[in-house]
């Protein structure tokens, strides 16, 4: 990559060893109170839990073994399917919220993008209270129907996979807007119009030379939208109800409740390897797609 | 390529965006075949015209005809036009060969004949083996080619250039400028350039349209626009000149006698608005104007001037002679001699029939 090449020319400056002397306290930094952590967590994970604690003199893949346990292999899967429909929700929105958007004035952009932050304004346990209210069994949506008509018995909107899916969704589908909103922007205005001249309708546009040219970047907003969807804890927690857990919440449960933190480690881990997975998956696609995006 | 060119036919073409008018009013015909340009300054509403015919903008009065055929509202897809911009706007996910093939595969071209009609136009812009590249790897000058290449692959009944030079270097643009030439004259394309650079407009060009504040000035051969400018803005706009007003004496078979202040009497052919006793304006060349050194009286008909400031440009010499309190230009080419120095003593005279009379 050229990107350390290119800030470098940026700044005017060349830092030769002196980079290390920029670097080093946010290394540090990082080193001690996240991968130190994160590596012992690991190192836990394959030692034997005992009623007075971790015991650090055996090694053992139990923890592991543990985890194709269906309570636990239905919650990893619940996890991926919420995640990946959060994300599914979130890219087919993007393109028509994006070019909207960016077809605004400034200053309706402005305002625009301010509303698409308004969920993370509130904090996410008062936001899930809030959509309580809505999405309850006695909330504005039920009562609101079944005044009307339309239904007798309430819709089942929480406390399931459909509640964890709503209360994510606005706040997350922020990551895969602004991305592409940039990118959008950012394309040469008169690419439509090469385009149009040489025959292409406005659809032929959008597919040959729009969506090539701005996938990298709503594919960027997918792999972090998929990451906050796979770690999100409180929605969760208030909106899925106790049927309905998924690994963050499980990993809670399991290291400081049951305060077993060897199998809350292992929990952890996969959580980690299923999440890298799925990002590299999502990049060797993106990457792939870049090689042949004009065909 | 291509079946007989079509002209271009723009009337009474109006754009307005909120308070101004960015195109005012104007007539253009383009021949079929023709080289043509619309010429000035920054804001006159040159770039609006071209979009309005290329149908990214659509007008607010007037029409528009291409090829005979109304297309002043036609989607731009249906309107059979290349178009080279300033930027040149090549895909930059696409190869060079896919760039140049994209108008084709719109077209619906079956893929087996779009193959070597893209290598044709690659040939024709001598970029042959580049159809592999991605434009980022490419120079300005061979983008700029890619550009073209795009723009007369899928044969358009028109080809327009914005400003298509204006990113190249200058020796570069020399040598686009002369290819440029080159290939309109063999593909026999009517074009329509864009331009606020005089030497581009002029040497290119069949005939130029001067524009300014959304109006057409002076439509005409580059010649006939610079020697025979119909007013003072497109006399300036086209190069420095002696704008010298005057009284107008006798007017006789369309040629007044004009009493230019400060200087002598010339007589020039008189515009319809002229009439005796009124005042007129003309203006001469610099290159027109002749200077000799003086010693002692001026010969008759000529007017005594000293030289004031001196510009040597190479293959020019510029000299501004002071004649009490105005200043003429005038240019020549360097003799073998030394020329004039500053503070010389000259005489200055001018051929009349190399006055242009011109309206306010």
């Amino acid at each position: 990559m050229s990107g350390g090449a290119a800030g470098r020319a940026a700044l005017g400056v060349r830092l030769g060893g002196g980079v290390w002397l920029f670097l080093g306290p946010a290394l540090a930094l990082m080193l001690a109170v996240y991968l130190a952590p994160l590596f012992d967590t690991a190192v836990v994970s394959l030692h034997p839990n005992t009623p007075s604690g971790i015991d650090r003199g055996r090694w053992t893949i139990a923890n592991y073994l543990r985890l194709v346990d269906t309570y636990y292999w239905d919650v990893l899967l619940r996890t991926l399917r919420v995640s990946v429909l959060i994300t599914a929700f979130s890219v087919l929105l993007a393109y028509p919220v994006a070019v909207w958007l960016a077809g605004l004035g400034p200053r309706g952009q402005t305002w625009a993008i301010l509303v698409y932050m308004s969920p993370w304004f509130v904090n996410a346990v008062v936001k899930s209270f809030g959509w309580t209210l809505i999405l309850g069994n006695k909330g504005l949506v039920n009562r609101g129907l079944m005044n009307l008509g339309v239904i007798d018995t309430p819709l089942r909107l929480m406390l399931n996979e459909t509640g964890i899916v709503i209360g994510l969704l606005p706040g997350h589908f922020l990551f895969v807007l602004l991305p592409l909103w940039a990118a959008l922007k950012g394309l040469d205005g008169n690419l439509r119009w090469a385009a149009m001249t040489l025959g292409a309708r406005p659809w032929q546009v959008f597919l040959r030379v729009t969506v090539p040219l701005t996938l990298p970047a709503l594919l960027a907003g997918a792999i972090i939208n998929f990451t906050m969807n796979m770690a999100a804890f409180a929605a969760p927690a208030l909106l899925g109800g106790t049927r309905t857990r998924v690994l963050s919440f499980v990993a809670y449960q399991v290291n400081l409740e049951e305060l077993n933190w060897p199998f809350g480690g292992a929990l952890a881990v996969a959580m980690l390897v299923v999440t890298l997975g799925f990002v590299t998956v999502a990049q060797g696609v993106t990457r792939r797609g870049l090689a042949g995006g004009g065909r | 390529m291509g079946g007989t060119p079509a002209g271009l036919e723009a009337q009474s073409l109006v754009k307005r965006f909120g308070a101004t008018t960015a195109v005012d009013g104007i007539d253009i015909q383009v021949r079929p075949g023709e080289f043509f340009t619309v010429l000035g300054p920054s804001g006159c509403g040159k770039t609006t015209f071209l979009r309005l015919v290329a149908g990214i903008l659509t007008p607010d009065g007037g029409r528009i005809a291409i090829g005979g055929a109304d297309v002043s509202h036609a989607p731009i897809w249906a309107r059979r036009i290349g178009l080279v911009f300033q930027n040149y706007a090549l895909f930059p996910h696409m190869t060079v060969a896919q760039n140049v093939g994209f108008g084709l595969a719109m077209r619906k071209i079956p893929r087996a004949e779009r193959e070597p009609r893209v290598a044709r136009a690659l040939a024709t812009v001598r970029l042959e083996g580049y159809g592999g590249r991605k434009p980022s790897e490419l120079s300005g000058g061979q983008q700029q080619r890619v550009a073209l290449a795009r723009a007369i692959v899928v044969e358009p009944d028109l080809l327009l250039l914005d400003e298509p030079l204006s990113n190249l270097d200058a020796r570069l643009r020399e040598d686009m400028r002369s290819e440029l030439a080159d290939l309109q004259h063999r593909l026999g394309i009517t074009t329509i350039l864009v331009t606020h650079d005089i030497h581009e407009a002029f040497s290119l060009s069949d005939r130029v349209a001067v524009m300014r504040q959304g109006r057409v000035e002076q439509v005409g051969a580059p010649t006939e626009l610079y020697d025979r400018p119909a007013n003072r803005f497109v006399a300036g706009f086209l190069g420095p000149v002696n704008e010298w007003t005057g009284r107008i004496g006798r007017i006789a078979g369309g040629v007044a006698e004009v009493a230019l202040e400060g200087l002598r009497s010339c007589r020039v052919a008189a515009l319809p608005d002229w009439r005796e006793g009124g005042s007129a304006t003309v203006v001469l060349r610099p290159e027109r104007l002749a200077v000799r050194a003086l010693d002692g009286d001026p010969p008759p008909g000529t007017i005594a001037g000293r030289v004031d400031q001196v510009a040597h440009l190479g293959n020019l010499v510029n000299y501004r002679v002071a004649l009490g309190q105005r200043a003429l230009l005038a240019q020549t080419a360097p003799g073998r001699t030394a020329g004039l120095a500053l503070g010389s003593a000259v005489a200055i005279d001018w051929e009349d029939a190399d006055l242009a009379p011109v309206s306010a």
